[in-house]
This record gives structure tokens, C-alpha cells and sequence, in this order.
């Protein structure tokens, strides 16, 4: 008891204190439960934002519609006041985001000027705050829009009485597709909890933009090519079908189709493979484009007008697929107009493309429909620019034709055609003539060429008649291996049954679509294997058609050729318009002269291309051969200009196996 | 009533009249008197303590609300500084109110029953501000107003012009105040 009375506290102040303590204590606990409530409650509410937008991003379809709800739930969330989107296009300016007209505001009026001044802009990458999100991909704060280096519209905030900002990015995964940037009139410290909140609502609001873009590319890709990126057939009709109906509203305002088809693009293809084809298209489709750009050629009834060209719809350069593109030209003065675009398209195809280091040719046939005649449909447009197109391939290669009437006739002849040769190919309904080959001046027999024909009923049709159908076709692969191994077996015993010192010698015709077969120097290997014919007795007849697809391969196979000891003679010499160049290059053995030139040789420059062309052939050690020697006086001419061989009407038409044979009783009988 | 407001009047009583007038209050009021700030307590028994300050203080009852109010106010700034600093002046707070105070007490008491207030922008930096609750303690609104321009160091004039009590549809306030902000 003396102790507590002494020096040492009263009991009062004791209990005082005690109370003092207790009552700091339930201070400090009530202190930590409201923080717990409240991060509770805020973590509540950001979940509940989080859903609400997460629900929105699953409901909502447009773009548009779900950026403006973010901007509404995060401006309500938070209480800030205005709220504002920027937008990538990704397609045009990968550093830029552009300024939308999407914003939300709680005082719409007091914004005008702030919102006049950021929907005037565009923000490159670290530039402002929108430009800094998009570099860093992560959400940013300005405490005060006034001082901060970072934001760029500094005045205008403060004029809006804008205090502080924030923003985050709408992201697929790595990629900012959208900014939204918001605006606070009280300054408010940089909130970590809710930047990690703002970026999962970002992720959202990614979700919406990926699957629109997903969705755009969808449609996209269904009315467009994947290889060239050009219209398919599907959008190029849908055009079409407009511009007709445009043109009967306008009677004066012309269009035209232009369907293009690459000449020997098979050929390409056969022998450099799909992937070679397919980037020789892109070269081709977008030299293509080019010549569409250069409009000079084209005269256009508002050409003077100064938005002429933002009015009119654009001329469609569309891919149909394989080797086919088509160009629809609106608004003309003239159809014709149509057949000097063409024209311009096969200049510019002339020049060489390069491709995966080869050096490729192209040209193209073309066919023009035009509103000439009045279509009731897309497609009927598409037919006849198609059949033109057929009709300018039959002229030969880098054709244009316009469609005319006559043509449906002939389509159907064509088509009837290549049903009858199908089974003509199916019953060997082919026989093959024999034209000798001479040496000259003694006109001994030396050999033959081997010409094929088609005994169609009672009629013998020659080649020119069906060639190139079979070449279309590829009929004239089995056609073609026909000819070869029935020549060889011919010669063989026509070699037995005529013994030489020289042996004769069998000369067959490659084609293109041959020659650019895989599998075509076994093909010659294995038919010399089974008739036993002495290689070197045998002479492939190549054109310049064949060599033109792709120079190193046509080296290597004729290469591959000459090691089997085949001979290989170059077909209607002097025609073609590279033959200096791959005398050099190609392992050639014969040449023969071109009809062309052998006929009418007195007086004429033709006598001086023969003898150019004999003198040639000596000095680069060739056989050389006069084709279509038809009267005395050209195998005179032929002799004295030193011709080592013809072959022609003058000696012998080509004719049947029987027929040949006993003009080789009668030669070796002479 | 939130026990931050028991807790408050606490406070007050403590620092103005000490500890025992306290105990004092509670005794006469006949209330228990163990308030927490996380407890919700009867309306009623804030009346009591408050109608039993007044007897003690011998002055009306709107009087000793207004007292309290102003009394109080700069110690809840002192204890929750966060809800005052942003703001800087009695103007903005004011402005703000129903974005302060609703929120942070739905926070803690997600059903409870808050004033409202509103604000219109008279001439001459004079402030209309209307005061709805069904507790009808404009009084005490009254003193919370003078508080926190006592906290921001501000002098403003606080007149009610109309209340509840005097048969006007809503309490309202004419605060002159220093303009700017």
C-alpha cells in the first residue's frame, strides 16, 4: 500500500492511461478494418466493372459500340469526367493512332473546344500521351496535364480545367489496337490497383477489335484472291453486275471487260514448280496494276473534272484463278478505248520478269467484251470476254480480240472439237505421214519427219486444225509420246529393212507442253530402250515456244538429250525473235529454215536470209535443212547457196507408211 | 447513425470539457456508450446525447448540433486527411460532396441511408446548397460547413434559408465564401 502512495502513479492516472491505450488501440483496429472494408468494397466494384465490360465485349458486335461503353463504365467507375478513344489502323499507318469521334462526357458542352482540339489530331509513337502508351503497351498517368513534358495538349486541358489524365491501350496481345484516354478536373495521384484493372479491360476491349478484324478478314478473303490479294471471280462479278446496271442508266458512259490469259503459264508452272508459278503471278499482277495506273490511254467523259477520279468506282484488275486475271474498265467515252489498254498491257508484259533467279517471258492473250451489246447479266460479260480471249490464243501468242457475234459459232465448234479429239485420243484415231528429208544436190533420201494426223471419219484433219486444242487439253501428252514411240518403231525397221552407211534418220516434234514434262527425257530414253532405235538416228524438232519458258531448265534437259546421243534440230528457223541467243546456249545439231523464207527465194531479200542463215549453220558446225522446197528452182537456189538438206513438196508431200516405204524402194533402187 | 459520428461527438466532449464530461453524458443520456466506428447505431440514441449536451450546456439543441459540427470537423480532418486534401478549399469539397461522403460510407455500409446535397453557383461566389436527409440534421450540416472553412483556414457566411423545420420543402444554405477555385 505505501508503495502505490509514494512516488509511483495514482491509480487514477493509471486507469487514465490504461483507458488512453485502450482507446488508441480501438482506434487503430477500427482504422484497419475500414481499410480492409474498403479495398474490399473497391475490389468489388473493379471486379464488377471488369464483368460488366467483360459482358459487353461478349455481347456487343461493333467496335464503335463497345469502346464507347468502356469509356462510359470507366468514367463512372472512377468518377472521372470525359473519356476519349484513339484508334491504329493498322492497315494504313502502323505508328499512328488516329483521333476518333468517340467520347464520353457527363457535361458534354464544356468540352467542345478541348474535344475540337484532340479530334484534330493524330499521335505517332511516344508522342503525347496516347503516342506513349502505344510505345510502352501499358497504361499511363499525368498527374497534372499541366507540367507533365508528356502531354501534349497542355493549354487546351487547362482552358477545359482539366487537371489530370490517364490512359491504357486496347490490346491483341502484344499490339495496341486503340487508346482510351481519360480526364480528371481534380488532380489525382497515379491509382496502381486501377491501372491493373485498366489493363485487363484493355485485353477486353482487344477481344472485340480481334474478332471484328477477324470478321473483316473473313469477308475479305471470300471475295478476294490469297496469292495476289487482287478481287476474285465473286467481287469482280458483283462490280460488273453494277457497271451494267450504271450503263443502262447512263447510255453514254461506256464499259469494257479485258480478260487476260498468260500465254504457256503451264509451262512455268510444269517445269518450275507451284511456288515459281505463284510468285511469277504476283510479279505479273502487279505489273498488271501498274498499267492500269497510267490512265493516258484512256479517255474518260469527266476527265476534266477535277475529282474525276475520286468519283468514278476505279478500274478493277480482279484474279479469276490460274493463269487468269480480268480488268473492268468504267465510264468511257469509247469502248475501243478497251483495245489500247490491251495493247499497253502486252508491251509491258514483254519486258523479262525475274523470278527466284530465273528469267522468265510472259505474254498474254486477251479477250475485250464491251456494253457494245446490251448484257443482261455479269456473267454472260464474262463468257464472251472469255471466248474473245480463246479466239485471240488461236491467233497465236500476245493477241487481243474483241468480242464479236461470230464467235459463239466457233466456241461451240471448238467445244465440239475437243470432245472428239478426247476420243480420238481414246481409239488412236491418229495415223502419222512421213515427209523426206533430202541431201542436196543428189536428193537421196537421208531421213523423215514424222507429221501426225487425225483420221476423223472419212476426213483427214491435219495439225494446225488440232494442235493447239490438244496443247489446251494436255491431250498432246499422250499424243505426243503416240508420235515418238510410233516414228521410232518405224525407223527401226524402215533402218533394217534400208541399210546405210549414214542410217536414216526419224525427225519428231517436241511441243511446249512435252518438253516441259518431268518426266519427258526418261519418256525418249525408255521409247529408244523398247524399239531399240539407234539415238542418234533420232532428231527432236524443238521451236523457240519450247525454250521460252525457262532458259536454264530447257539447257539441262536438252543437255540430259544429247548425252542419250539424241540429235535436236530447231524448228521454223528465222521465225522466232531470239534465235542468236540460244544458238549460243543450246546444244543444237540442225537448224531448219522456215518455209517462209525457201519460197519465192529469186530477187528477194529471202535469198539472202537462206544464205545468211546456211553460212551460219557452217560456222557454228550445224546440219542444215530447207523447209517447203516446192518448185526446181528453189532446190537450184538451195544448191548453189550450199543447202545441205530440204525437204518439200518438190521432192515428196508427206504420206502414209506404205507410201514412204516404197519411196525408199524406189531411192535405194535408183 | 455511424459510430464515426458517436466517435466524433466523443472527441469533442473529451477535448472540450474533458473525460468525465463525457462519462457524464452517457450516464444522463442513458445510453451504453461503447461506440465503434464500424457500428451502426439508433438514430435515437445520438438525440439523447445530443439533448442531454444541451441541457448540460444549457443551449438549444440546433445550436449544440452546429457547435458540434464546426468543433468536429477539422478532427476528421485530422483523421482522414485523404477525404480533404484533393479538394484545397471549402468551395470544391462542397461541390464534391455527394462524391465523397456517399461513396466512402457505402464502402463501409453498403445499404446506408446518406444525405444528399446539392449545389448551384450564385453571383458573387455565393453558393446555394441544398440539404435532404431523413434525420433532418441541417443543424449539424450548418456546423460541418463552418468546420471545414475553419480547416482551410477560410472565414465564409453561412446563412439557412430555408429548413425542414420551419416548414420549407428541403433545408438550404447561403454560403458566401472567397471565389476562386
Amino acid at each position: 500500500m505505501s508503495d502505490e502512495s509514494m512516488d509511483g502513479p495514482t491509480e487514477l492516472e493509471q486507469l487514465q492511461r490504461r483507458l488512453g491505450r485502450e482507446r488508441a488501440t480501438r482506434r487503430e483496429t477500427e482504422a484497419i478494418a475500414e481499410r480492409g472494408m474498403r479495398a474490399l468494397y473497391e475490389q468489388q466494384q473493379q471486379l464488377q466493372l471488369l464483368e460488366t465490360i467483360a459482358n459487353a465485349a461478349n455481347l456487343t458486335s461493333s467496335d464503335t459500340d463497345v469502346l464507347q461503353f468502356g469509356l462510359a463504365s470507366v468514367c463512372e467507375h472512377t468518377g472521372w469526367i470525359l473519356g476519349h478513344v484513339y484508334r491504329r489502323d493498322v492497315f494504313q499507318s502502323a505508328d499512328l493512332l488516329q483521333s476518333t469521334t468517340i467520347w464520353y462526357s457527363s457535361d458534354p458542352a464544356r468540352f467542345g473546344e478541348f474535344k475540337r482540339a484532340s479530334e484534330g489530331t493524330s499521335f505517332s509513337r511516344g508522342e503525347g500521351l496516347p503516342g506513349r502508351v502505344l510505345e510502352t503497351c501499358g497504361p499511363i498517368w499525368v498527374t497534372d496535364v499541366t507540367t507533365d513534358a508528356g502531354f501534349t495538349r497542355g493549354p487546351a486541358a487547362h482552358a477545359a480545367k482539366i487537371a489530370s489524365a490517364f490512359a491504357f491501350p486496347a490490346l491483341v496481345g502484344q499490339e495496341v489496337v486503340a487508346v482510351l484516354e481519360f480526364f480528371s478536373e481534380e488532380r489525382q495521384e497515379p491509382d496502381e490497383p486501377l491501372m491493373r484493372l485498366l489493363t485487363h479491360i484493355g485485353t477486353q476491349l482487344g477481344r472485340v477489335v480481334e474478332r471484328n478484324r477477324m470478321a473483316d478478314r473473313l469477308v475479305h478473303d471470300a471475295s478476294h484472291d490469297p496469292l495476289t490479294g487482287l478481287p476474285n471471280r465473286v467481287l469482280f462479278l458483283d462490280r460488273l453486275k453494277s457497271a451494267i446496271a450504271r450503263h443502262r442508266r447512263h447510255r453514254d458512259s461506256h464499259f469494257a471487260v479485258l480478260f487476260i490469259d498468260l500465254d504457256r503459264f503451264k509451262i512455268v508452272n510444269d517445269s518450275l514448280g507451284h511456288a515459281t508459278g505463284d510468285k511469277f503471278l504476283t510479279h505479273v499482277s502487279a505489273r498488271l496494276s501498274a498499267s492500269l495506273r497510267q490512265e493516258d490511254v484512256i479517255s474518260r467523259p469527266n476527265q476534266n473534272a477535277l475529282t474525276a477520279t475520286d468519283e468514278r468506282t476505279g478500274d478493277a484488275l480482279a484474279r479469276l484463278g490460274g493463269d487468269e486475271f480480268t480488268i473492268l474498265l468504267e465510264d468511257l467515252n469509247d469502248p475501243s478505248d478497251a483495245m489500247r489498254l490491251a495493247e499497253r498491257i502486252q508491251d509491258a508484259l514483254k519486258q523479262p520478269f525475274v523470278v527466284d533467279g530465273h528469267e522468265l517471258y510472259a505474254s498474254a492473250s486477251i479477250g475485250i467484251a464491251s456494253s457494245n451489246i446490251m448484257y443482261a447479266s455479269a456473267e454472260d460479260v464474262l463468257r464472251d470476254a472469255d471466248l474473245a480471249m480463246y479466239r485471240a490464243k488461236a491467233s497465236g501468242e500476245s493477241h487481243c480480240q474483241a468480242f464479236d457475234e461470230t464467235m459463239h459459232a466457233m466456241a461451240v465448234e471448238r467445244l465440239n472439237l475437243e470432245t472428239d479429239l478426247r476420243r480420238a485420243v481414246t481409239h488412236n484415231e491418229f495415223v502419222l505421214h512421213y515427209q523426206p528429208v533430202v541431201s542436196l544436190p543428189s536428193a537421196e533420201i537421208t531421213g523423215f519427219e514424222a507429221l501426225i494426223r487425225w483420221q476423223r471419219g472419212d476426213k483427214l484433219v491435219y495439225p494446225d486444225k488440232f494442235i493447239r486444242v490438244a496443247e489446251d487439253t494436255e491431250l498432246i501428252i499422250p499424243l505426243g509420246l503416240w508420235v515418238l514411240r510410233t516414228a521410232c518403231t518405224t525407223m527401226k525397221q524402215w533402218q533394217e529393212q534400208f541399210p546405210k552407211t549414214k542410217p536414216l534418220t526419224m525427225s519428231v516434234n517436241v511441243s511446249a507442253r512435252q518438253f516441259a514434262q518431268a518426266t519427258f527425257v526418261q519418256d525418249v530414253r525408255d521409247v529408244l530402250a523398247d524399239t531399240g532405235l539407234d539415238a542418234s538416228t533420232l532428231r527432236l524438232e524443238i521451236t523457240e515456244s519450247v525454250t521460252m519458258g525457262n532458259v536454264e531448265r530447257t539447257v539441262a534437259v536438252l543437255a540430259q538429250l544429247k548425252l542419250l546421243g539424241v540429235l535436236i534440230s530447231v524448228d521454223d528457223f528465222g521465225t522466232g525473235f531470239s534465235s542468236l541467243a540460244y544458238l549460243q546456249r543450246f546444244p543444237i545439231d540442225v537448224l531448219k529454215i522456215d518455209r517462209s523464207f525457201v519460197s519465192n527465194m529469186e530477187g528477194s531479200d529471202n535469198r539472202n536470209i537462206v544464205h545468211t542463215i546456211v553460212n551460219l549453220a557452217s560456222q557454228l558446225n550445224m546440219e542444215v535443212v530447207a523447209e517447203g522446197a516446192e518448185t526446181a528452182s528453189d532446190v537450184a537456189q538451195l544448191t548453189s547457196l550450199g543447202c545441205g538438206f530440204s525437204q518439200g513438196y518438190y521432192f515428196s508431200r508427206p504420206v502414209a507408211h506404205a507410201a514412204a516405204t516404197v519411196l525408199l524402194e524406189r531411192d535405194r533402187d535408183r | 447513425m455511424k459510430g464515426v459520428v458517436f466517435n466524433l461527438l466523443e472527441d469533442v466532449i473529451v477535448r472540450e470539457h474533458g473525460e468525465t464530461a463525457w462519462d457524464a453524458l452517457l450516464d444522463r443520456a442513458g445510453v451504453e456508450g461503447a461506440y465503434t466506428s464500424l457500428g451502426n447505431y439508433d438514430d435515437a440514441e445520438f438525440g439523447r446525447l445530443i439533448a442531454a449536451a444541451a441541457t448540460k450546456l444549457e443551449r438549444p439543441v440546433p445550436e449544440v448540433l452546429q457547435w458540434f459540427g464546426r468543433t468536429g470537423m477539422p478532427i476528421m480532418a485530422e483523421r482522414y486527411p485523404h477525404f480533404f486534401t484533393p479538394y484545397g478549399s471549402t468551395r470544391r469539397l462542397l461541390r464534391h460532396l455527394n462524391e465523397i461522403i456517399h461513396p466512402e460510407v457505402r464502402k463501409l455500409y453498403p445499404a446506408a441511408d446518406v444525405p444528399y446535397f446539392d449545389f448551384q453557383d450564385w453571383p458573387n461566389g455565393v453558393v446555394l446548397l441544398g440539404y435532404e436527409s431523413a434525420r433532418r440534421l441541417c443543424a449539424l450540416a450548418h456546423g460541418f460547413i463552418e468546420g471545414t472553412a475553419d480547416h482551410f483556414g477560410e472565414t465564409i457566411a453561412v446563412e439557412q434559408v430555408r429548413c425542414v423545420e420551419r416548414g420549407n420543402p428541403r433545408c438550404e444554405f447561403l454560403i458566401t465564401m472567397p471565389q476562386g477555385h
